[in-house]
């Protein structure tokens, strides 16, 4: 197994443009499970924490460019307030030791569907900077996901930043665990208002193949909402929309979870979480 | 050396290996670098049964660093025994997945790791049946239970005291396969010399790993060391010598070098043991006043085809409760899967989820509070083996915990307390553990330069041995603690029982008193003068033991929960747990207090996440790490205490001690899931309350 | 018992027709590479002394800690990140060292348990409060807490005993002595900022 040093971001490229196979690691923290509890080993390890560039965030317009090699923790304690959905689901992500090593990019890389990030990324409409030395593309989150543990990311492609609109409006983040902490989400959901553009953005994790939106329920719910008159939320519209947003999973039976049980506390943390977001929206608090 | 110290036995004193563990400087099993070292890794059968057809040995020797791969056909020939689970590599049989069907040397770990992993092994496998179902064709009757007792007991006519019982309550209940997990892999470095073999070893008994591992390399007993200072947590599971000892000693063997090998956390799914899953029927037959007439307690369990672990799940429901009418049984089928062992309480631990689910639901069922029902059932004598109770403060535990806890006027009807999305409910259950001692002998010495040394080869993997074995010593000895220096964790020291059963301190603790009065005698007769070589004396308890007069000695316990559920996703949250115990004199309140909390928040593990899945096609236990088999974590252990009850015992030990290391989680899930009924209105009989346990239930 | 889908690992390696198959020992990876250890030269301190050594990329920091520097406080419980008995300081942050290629920490200081008592021996506040508090039993997962209660008070995050306990579940106990390591870290964020509120 080689291990790749690169100092800049272009030698980095270049690495990767050469050895396709070599797998980038930042905190280590997925690579190294997979290593230690021999699920496979690299022919190569492409460690991205000595670019520096990679470990800053900076705001672009309206959107935050998070990069590569920001950690959970720095996540928490610094975007908080811009990105508070992915805040909250970083604060979900295993023990500190982890966030102080583990990055939103690795999260990307291993696309594991219990991933933390993913829901409030796809709630946001996030979009994933991808580099080679044959260019940059910009690939909006829903198509980022490609199955199982599988990104639409090529070969020779790193990721550089993930490119986050700042919250427009509240967001929130659910995840339902056994355990009150250091939990694998049994499955987890996020929701993010978009009041200007009198939208919903949905995410949901751990019920599907993939992480992903729930179109249906966003239509329906950006309908029923009263943005202008911010009157309070109708509990059977909640409703509908936690219906519409189980209804986008697809859930199977697993260690950590039955499938009907999925489908059921989607339900319910949709309607929740849309609870919280609609009564901060309308200035009434917590519900 | 007459000083004069008050006693130490009784006060709270500091664990006296603690400066060690704070700082790193405690050298557990694996930490042993002897020179010339090289790592072994295990390979592990990925068949559930069949045989092992061929191990390509020779392409992982290319590998760099590679010193050998040992499987059944070269590996040294081991004296035959009875525990097929220690002889490893003598034949190409798999009996489960994830036996180790070879084990690979290498000159560092990574090397070892990769080259187990490249190692390819033909199998010819064969159909396999993992599937524990109470009606399985091959269920038998074992000949005993662990450690010994009878498989069945029979008082009394109980199929026609339940026909005519106005309550009855007739309930399956079910717990999973547990494993012991506890934090330090099991680990062996072993060295061959000319004295013969010397093992590094995690172990819950240096005597034991010794007498049981002579054996298989037709050694003296006395050609074989075992050095086990400091072990990271044992539960039982590292209560006798697993494959891994076996294989480090064969390695080492072989290759002519010290080795040194750990299971990983994975590899202890299938190799170092656990609790085996069980389906129980409980059927108990009352009058309206919630009198007993009968109870009927039923196991259905698994073994391991290569070996029998007869789990004793129902020999606590014989002594619990008073009726005249009882049964109990155990039944057992061998399946291909791994070797079940003792995990904390064995027998009790299942069995008194049962019992005390059962016993809640029939307090329900007569409209009587769970506390008054244990309270009217109390026998007066034990009630199947007919003898007096040395002491039996079970109502003391329930009236005092009831009282501490809150109890009064709780309101019994479910599912009718809410605070914002969570419904709120109270449980009890009763606790109790068997009081047992073992032989053991020790050894105590005046040094020449002042103080005192005491040797015995007891265990301290975390329960406070060492401590409290001082204490029982400077008592003795009547110096303060500092003046002793205790010895133990090697089988080089005089004989100790295994760190089980919850018997150390009964069994060691008189074997170190015996000593240490041994030693005061022999100091009088010289006035108290102390030889240049130093002056020793030493006990073996043997005789005392024999001698003691039948009686039914167990500690008692209550446990009392109070839970939250989430009214919409099931999720349960323990918010108290109050245990309240009667343990005869609790020689260190200290050490004592940390037991009985940990065994109940293992309780409370075993309660809320705890279960090993069996993957049925494949044949292991599919959750096996450390992010999947969830235990119990820093925010899931919220407000537990525990307190005791003084209890004046002469019939137990000279120091009137009954155990604690395993009364605490007795129990435990039993109040959990009685509080969860209480709270939800929704019976969990089966273990753990998962979500959706409670969800499908219809929350 | 439930029906279970296994979503990983694995190969299915029992034949249907029960006839002879090969199984590789080798769960996932498709491609048994032989590689080779290419050893990478790294430079990091320990304790505040620089280490300089040629290191195997597939050794964990714990493994470099544990087997080549003799540092054996660190524990090793899972390979997983899950335990956090391997539990260090990275340049002043905990991360779980098993998760850590070490040749990643090039440059870096690494903190361990034999790091935290002063040099004469005088052990820290925090682990007289373990011992006080019997805040360990068997103490194989004690080095990791004390680091990871360490950094706990240093983060700021003991303010009350709901964070205390949320801040230290990256560290498994079996034993269950959270009640005491929840008070050792407690008394001992209390002594060493009297900003700290109640508990």
């Amino acid at each position: 197994m080689d291990f790749l040093r690169p100092v800049t971001w272009e030698q980095a490229l270049a690495y990767k443009a050469e050895r396709p196979e070599a797998t980038p690691i930042q905190g280590g923290t997925d690579v190294m499970v997979e290593i230690n509890l021999d699920k496979g080993r690299p022919a190569a390890l492409l460690d991205l924490n000595p670019v520096a560039e990679l470990t800053r965030w900076s705001t672009e317009g309206t959107e935050i460019r998070v990069g590569a090699g920001v950690t959970y923790t720095r996540l928490i304690a610094e975007l908080g307030p811009l990105l508070p959905g992915l805040a909250q689901a970083s604060r979900t992500v295993g023990s500190p030791q982890i966030r102080n090593r583990g990055t939103v990019a690795g999260n990307l890389g291993a696309a594991s569907p219990a991933g933390d990030a993913h829901p409030p990324l796809l709630a946001s409409g996030a979009i994933v900077e991808a580099e080679s030395v044959r260019g940059t593309r910009m690939i909006p989150i829903t198509e980022f996901y490609t199955g199982v543990k599988r990104n639409a990311l090529r070969p020779d492609e790193l990721i550089r930043a993930v490119r986050i609109p700042a919250a427009a409006g509240p967001q929130y983040f659910s995840k339902i665990g056994t355990r009150n902490a250091m939990v694998i989400a049994v499955c987890s959901f996020a929701v993010a208002l978009h009041p200007g553009e009198r939208r919903v953005g949905t995410g949901i994790g751990s019920a599907a193949p993939t992480p992903r939106r729930a179109p249906e329920a966003e239509e329906f719910v950006a309908a029923a909402l009263d943005w202008e008159g911010r009157s309070p939320l109708d509990p059977g519209a909640a409703r509908r929309f936690g219906e519409l947003v189980a209804g986008a999973a697809a859930p199977i039976d697993d260690v950590r979870g039955r499938a009907d049980y999925r489908l059921h506390s989607l339900a319910v943390m949709a309607r929740r979480t849309l609870g919280w977001a609609w009564n901060d929206y309308t200035g009434r608090g917590p519900a | 050396m007459t000083t004069v110290a008050a006693p130490s036995a009784g006060t709270a004193l500091d664990r006296v290996d603690g400066p060690e563990k704070v700082t790193g400087r405690a050298r557990y099993a694996y930490e042993n670098v002897p020179a010339d070292l090289a790592y072994a890794v295990v390979v592990q059968a990925t068949v559930s049964r069949g045989e092992v057809r061929a191990v390509d040995a020779d392409s992982v020797l290319q590998l760099p660093g590679m010193i050998a791969t040992i499987w059944h056909e070269n590996a040294p020939r081991l004296a035959p025994v009875e525990d097929a689970e220690l002889t490893v590599l003598q034949s190409p049989r798999v009996a489960y997945r994830g036996q180790v069907v070879a084990v690979v040397v290498a000159e560092t770990l990574e090397s070892a790791t990769e080259a187990a992993r490249l190692l390819r092994v033909d199998y010819r496998p064969e159909p396999h049946d993992v599937e524990l179902r109470p009606d399985h064709p091959g269920m038998y009757r074992p000949d005993h239970v662990n450690p010994n007792y009878a498989t069945d007991s029979e008082l009394g006519d109980p199929d026609t005291a339940l026909a005519f019982a106005s309550v009855v309550v007739d309930a399956t209940y079910t717990t999973p396969a547990q494993h012991h997990n506890p934090i330090e892999p099991h680990a062996t470095v072993a060295l061959w010399d000319a004295d013969g073999l010397t093992l590094y070893d995690a172990t819950q008994s240096t005597s034991g790993v010794r007498a049981t591992i002579a054996p298989l390399f037709a050694l003296p007993p006395e050609s074989v060391r075992v050095i086990s200072p400091y072990v990271g947590g044992g539960f039982g599971g590292k209560g006798a010598p697993h494959a891994q000892v076996v294989l480090a000693a064969l390695a080492a063997k072989q290759v002519g070098r010290p080795v040194k090998l750990a299971a990983t956390r994975r590899q202890m799914f299938a190799v170092t043991g656990y609790r085996t899953p069980t389906v129980q029927r409980v059927r108990l037959g009352a009058d309206e006043d919630g009198k007993l007439s009968a109870i009927v307690h039923e196991a259905f369990e698994q073994t391991a085809t290569i070996k029998e672990f007869a789990e004793q799940t129902t020999v606590v429901t014989r002594m619990m409760y008073a009726a005249p009418h009882r049964r109990t049984s155990h039944r057992l089928v061998r399946l291909d899967v791994p070797v079940p062992t003792w995990m904390r309480a064995p027998g009790e631990t299942p069995g008194m989820f049962a019992l005390e689910s059962a016993m809640d639901e029939l307090a329900v069922a007569c409209g009587i509070d769970p506390v008054e029902l244990r309270v009217r059932n109390e026998p007066t004598i034990d009630p199947e083996r007919g003898l007096p109770f040395s002491s039996r403060n079970l109502v003391a535990c329930l009236r005092g915990g009831a009282e501490r806890f809150g109890w009064a006027g709780r309101d019994p009807e479910p599912g009718v307390r809410r605070r914002g999305r969570q419904l709120i409910g109270t449980g009890v259950a009763s606790s109790t553990y068997p009081v047992y001692r073992m032989p053991s002998q020790a050894s105590a010495r005046a040094e020449p330069g002042g103080g005192f040394t005491v040797r015995i080869a007891a265990a301290d993997i975390g329960t406070g041995a060492r401590t409290v074995l001082t204490q029982i010593a400077a008592d003795a000895l009547r110096v303060p603690p500092a003046q002793v220096r205790m010895e133990v964790g090697d089988s080089a020291l005089p004989r100790a029982s295994v760190a089980g059963g919850s018997s150390g301190t009964a069994s060691w603790g008189t074997a170190v008193l015996r000593a240490c009065e041994g030693l005061m005698d022999a100091l009088h007769r010289r006035a108290g003068d102390v030889p240049p070589g130093g002056l020793e004396a030493s006990a073996d308890t043997a005789e005392e033991l024999r001698s003691q007069r039948p009686l039914s000695r167990h500690a008692y316990g209550a446990q009392f929960a109070e839970v939250g559920v989430d009214l919409d996703t099931g999720e349960v949250r323990v918010l108290r747990l109050l245990g309240a115990f009667a343990a005869g004199r609790i020689i260190n309140p200290k050490t004592a207090r940390s037991q009985l909390i940990g065994g109940m928040t293992m309780g409370l593990s075993m309660a809320l996440l705890e279960e090993s899945v069996m993957d049925l096609e494949f044949g292991d236990y599919l959750n096996r790490d450390l992010a999947q088999y969830h235990v119990a974590a820093c925010a899931d252990v919220r407000d537990v205490d525990a307190f005791w009850i003084e209890e004046e015992d002469p019939d137990l030990n000279p120091m009137g001690s009954k155990g604690i290391g395993e009364i605490g989680i007795v129990g435990t899930a039993a109040a959990i899931a009685n509080a969860v009924y209480h709270a939800t209105g929704i019976r969990v009989r089966d273990l753990p309350i998962r979500l959706d346990r409670l969800i499908g239930g219809g929350i | 018992m439930t029906a279970i889908v296994r979503r990983s690992g694995g190969n299915p390696t029992n034949a249907p027709d029960g006839g002879l198959c090969l199984a590789l020992s080798d769960m996932g990876s498709s491609e048994a590479t032989l590689s080779s250890a290419i050893r990478t030269e790294t430079t990091f301190t320990v304790n505040g002394r620089r280490v300089q050594m040629e290191l195997d990329p597939r050794e964990s920091l714990l493994d470099v800690l544990r087997e080549r520097l003799g540092l054996t406080g660190t524990k090793k419980g899972c390979d997983h990140g899950q335990c956090g008995a391997c539990t260090v300081h990275l340049d002043g942050r905990r991360i779980v060292s098993c998760l850590t290629p070490a040749v990643q920490v090039n440059g870096q200081a690494v903190t361990t348990i034999e790091g935290v008592a002063a040099p004469d021996g005088t052990l820290h506040p925090l682990q007289e409060a373990f011992i006080d508090n019997d805040a360990l039993q068997c103490g194989y997962c004690t080095p990791g807490q004390v680091m990871s209660g360490l950094a706990c008070i240093a983060e700021g995050h003991a303010g009350d005993d709901d964070e205390i306990r949320e801040y230290l579940s990256g560290n498994l106990c079996r034993c269950g002595a959270y009640a005491g390591i929840l008070a050792a870290v407690r008394e001992t964020a209390r002594r060493t900022d009297s900003r700290v509120g109640e508990g």
